[in-house]
């Protein structure tokens, strides 16, 4: 993991309070930066992501907005296309469907439709991940959406120190960058230092060495299979933990570098297994370590279901250290 | 009324078969006695007919699997009849339960050697890469991954201590593994003796030359001396049934049957071509028939009746210039008998130096199923046998 090791002490934030300081940061490096949304103003956002801001930076820069995404993410375009570098807020990912075409027809295509001469440098912020007992419609982790158009960068943080850093760069980035934040993370506690950092998009990170397999794990799944290759170094398997942390740039590099090693891999992601994440980067590797392979690569993602209220149905559609561990088990024999 | 295709028992001590090729396909129309499938035994390739008409159906063995004798392989079935679901395990006995196709109606030339790769279990992408930049037989590779699956690891490990013993060497060819396994087998447990006699071969080769005219007109090949020793020493066989038999493991079993084997070089090793029924078969068959599995072997087309069923052997290396040698039993049979070149020597003759054409032959015998006496009166009776032929009545085929 890229921490500086110089640091003695370093203190720990949780990930919603790295976000924050991360936007607060940008927000007073660059005035070109605001943030627009839902209850994002007074109520700092239904996770309390955003506490404090309104108060430092004004409701000019921190509007709140109507129940309307579609509308105000609009706004998010305009304003991008026109100077500023606007934050968007959705709250839950879910909702993601009501910014398609401003999203996916405007925000990704407008550099390219004006050979250039537009560009449209807007984050959208929003979540994923169930277990909150959110029900289908507030639970689900539609990331992949992002990552099949050209023309957008879809970044999932995994750790306090990864989403300051890549929220940074999202925000300096001269492109449409959907940024998606578990929400069952914003209390998960890390180290991060005090200084100014940027993480690159683009740039995976091994969260944990290992020689047997490889586990390449997204946003909160990571921690999943961090916890999971401590109990196989108990059962004697070396479990190595990459964290792409953007899917668009995807660091290929990283992975193949990780899969030639190990010869052994599994995906896994918090969205559902059937043309996701998981089965883009199970094709990356299959297409150019196939002959490093000893065991076909894994998919381990969501059940193919609407994620269930029923609090032990919806534990169940989620990926566990335990499932991971059987995975990894059975292909290393 | 589905039939089933078994794994024929094509010889006396083969315990597998492998499928080169299935001539018809699942779902194919096939006539009895149309060939149905290419085998390779340890010995030779042959194409085994369908054992009834119908319909092709439940291929059990893809080219290349090796499968136990007596097998279900196939079915025959009614046009739109299933196969039967339950896997029929019949015991064909040794008997020759399919007849092999005649070799001389197969123009086409021999099959190409069969990948053999699904008695495999599972490989992985890395294992093949590594052993084909390795030159991995995966054959010899013991899968350790899930599933018994070969890893990448298991073919380091096999690339390694292969490297160790001999630097990329092939893989044995069946031919080649066979020799190996018979040999050792024979060597190690057949209690070997030797017994030598030298011989004068002037009537053997006058006898030859005599003859050689007539077979030449009437059969169209050339006599040699082996085709004589083999007629000689199956007649005299008849009189030393024990010289004839054969070690079971718990006790000698006569063999009515007289089968001489005559050694022949393959490819990749020896096998012994037998001359059934030598004792009666007249010379100009004799030397028709050696003559005809010599030219398949060379083309690599035995049929394992060529090979099957013989129990006494002759291994004759006068061509190669030897002048003695001892043989390997050929098991289960008793004895092998070793032929040394014919050359001129000084030899007593009527109490003077006479210059003789002289020949050494070699018997090994099995020590569980004849002693020394009786081998030696055995190779008594066949040197005065070589000695005089004319007495045995060889003529030229009558």
């Amino acid at each position: 993991m890229s921490m500086p090791e110089t640091e003695t002490v370093v203190r720990q934030l949780t990930l919603g309070d790295a976000i924050r300081e991360a936007l607060a940061e940008e927000m007073r490096r660059d005035s070109r930066v605001l943030i627009l949304g839902e209850d994002i103003a007074e109520a700092g956002t239904v996770f309390k992501v955003l506490t404090g801001l309104v108060e430092e930076f004004g409701p000019d820069r921190v509007l709140d907005t109507p129940i309307s995404e579609p509308g105000f993410t609009g706004i998010a375009v305009g304003a991008a296309m026109t100077g500023l570098r606007p934050v968007v807020d959705i709250m839950f990912g879910d909702f993601i469907g009501l910014t398609m075409d401003q999203m996916v027809n405007q925000a990704a295509k407008i550099h390219y439709m004006s050979g250039g001469k537009w560009k449209v440098p807007m984050v959208m912020r929003t979540t994923m991940g169930a277990t909150r007992r959110s029900a289908a419609q507030h639970s689900q982790s539609l990331h992949a959406w992002f990552c099949h158009v050209p023309g957008l960068k879809v970044v999932l943080p995994s750790t306090p120190y990864d989403a300051k850093g890549l929220m940074k760069s999202a925000i300096r980035d001269e492109n449409p960058v959907a940024f998606f934040e578990d929400k069952m993370m914003y209390k998960l506690k890390g180290p991060v230092p005090e200084e100014d950092y940027t993480i690159p998009l683009g740039a995976a990170d091994v969260k944990r060495e290992g020689d047997d397999i490889t586990i390449v794990a997204t946003s909160s799944m990571v921690q999943v299979a961090l916890g999971a290759a401590g109990r196989l170094a108990e059962r004697g398997i070396g479990a190595e933990v990459v964290d792409p942390r953007t899917l668009w740039p995807l660091d290929e590099t990283t992975i193949l570098e990780s899969v030639r090693k190990t010869s052994r891999a599994i995906v896994m992601d918090e969205g559902y297994g059937r043309y996701g994440v998981m089965a883009e980067i199970a094709s990356v590797i299959a297409e150019q370590a196939f002959f490093d392979l000893e065991a076909p690569v894994k998919r381990i993602g969501a059940m193919h279901v609407p994620i269930p209220f029923s609090p032990p149905l919806e534990d169940a559609t989620v990926p566990t250290e335990e499932t991971v561990c059987e995975a990894a088990e059975a292909m290393c024999g | 009324m589905a039939k089933s295709v078994v794994m024929p028992a094509l010889e006396m001590a083969q315990e597998t078969g492998t499928v080169v090729s299935w001539l018809k396909q699942e779902g194919d129309p096939v006539a009895k006695g149309e060939p149905l499938l290419e085998v390779e035994t340890d010995k030779a390739t042959v194409e085994v007919e369908a054992n009834a008409d119908g319909v092709l159906a439940g291929v059990k063995a893809e080219a290349g699997a090796e499968v136990p004798v007596g097998q279900t392989i196939a079915w025959i079935v009614a046009p739109g009849e299933e196969p039967p679901a339950e896997e029929a395990a019949m015991a064909t006995g040794r008997a020759m339960s399919t007849a092999p196709v005649e070799a001389a109606s197969s123009p086409e030339p021999a099959a190409p050697r069969p990948a053999s790769a699904s008695r495999r279990g599972k490989i992985s992408p890395k294992a093949r890469r590594l052993a084909a930049e390795h030159g991995v037989d995966l054959d010899d590779v013991q899968g350790t991954g899930p599933d018994g699956a070969i890893t990448g690891d298991d073919v380091l490990a096999a690339a390694q201590s292969a490297g160790e013993a001999t630097a990329s060497a092939p893989p044995p060819s069946a031919v080649a593994r066979l020799m190996a396994e018979r040999t050792t087998e024979s060597w190690t447990r057949a209690p070997h003796f030797f017994l030598v006699r030298e011989v004068d071969a002037g009537a053997l080769d006058a006898h030859r030359e005599a003859l050689k005219p007539a077979i030449q007109n009437r059969h169209g090949v050339k006599l040699t001396h082996t085709d004589l020793l083999v007629a000689l020493a199956a007649r005299v066989l008849a009189r030393h049934p024990k010289m004839n038999a054969s070690w079971e493991g718990q006790g000698i079993r006569a063999n009515e049957r007289i089968n001489v084997g005559v050694a022949m070089a393959v490819e990749d090793g020896v096998v012994a071509a037998v001359v059934p029924d030598a004792d009666t078969a007249g010379l100009g068959d004799v030397a028709v028939r050696r003559r005809d599995m010599a030219e398949r072997a060379r083309a690599g087309r035995l049929l394992p009746s060529d090979v099957a069923g013989g129990t006494f052997t002759i291994s004759n290396l006068g061509m190669y210039g030897i002048d003695a040698f001892t043989a390997i039993i050929v098991p289960p049979q008793a004895g092998i008998l070793a032929v040394g070149k014919i050359a001129d020597r000084v030899v007593p003759v009527d109490g003077r130096p006479g210059v003789r054409p002289m020949m050494t032959i070699t018997l090994s015998s099995d020590h569980r199923v004849v002693d020394g006496a009786q081998a030696a009166a055995f190779l008594n009776d066949l040197a005065e046998a070589i000695g005089d032929p004319g007495a045995f009545g060889l003529a030229t085929n009558d």
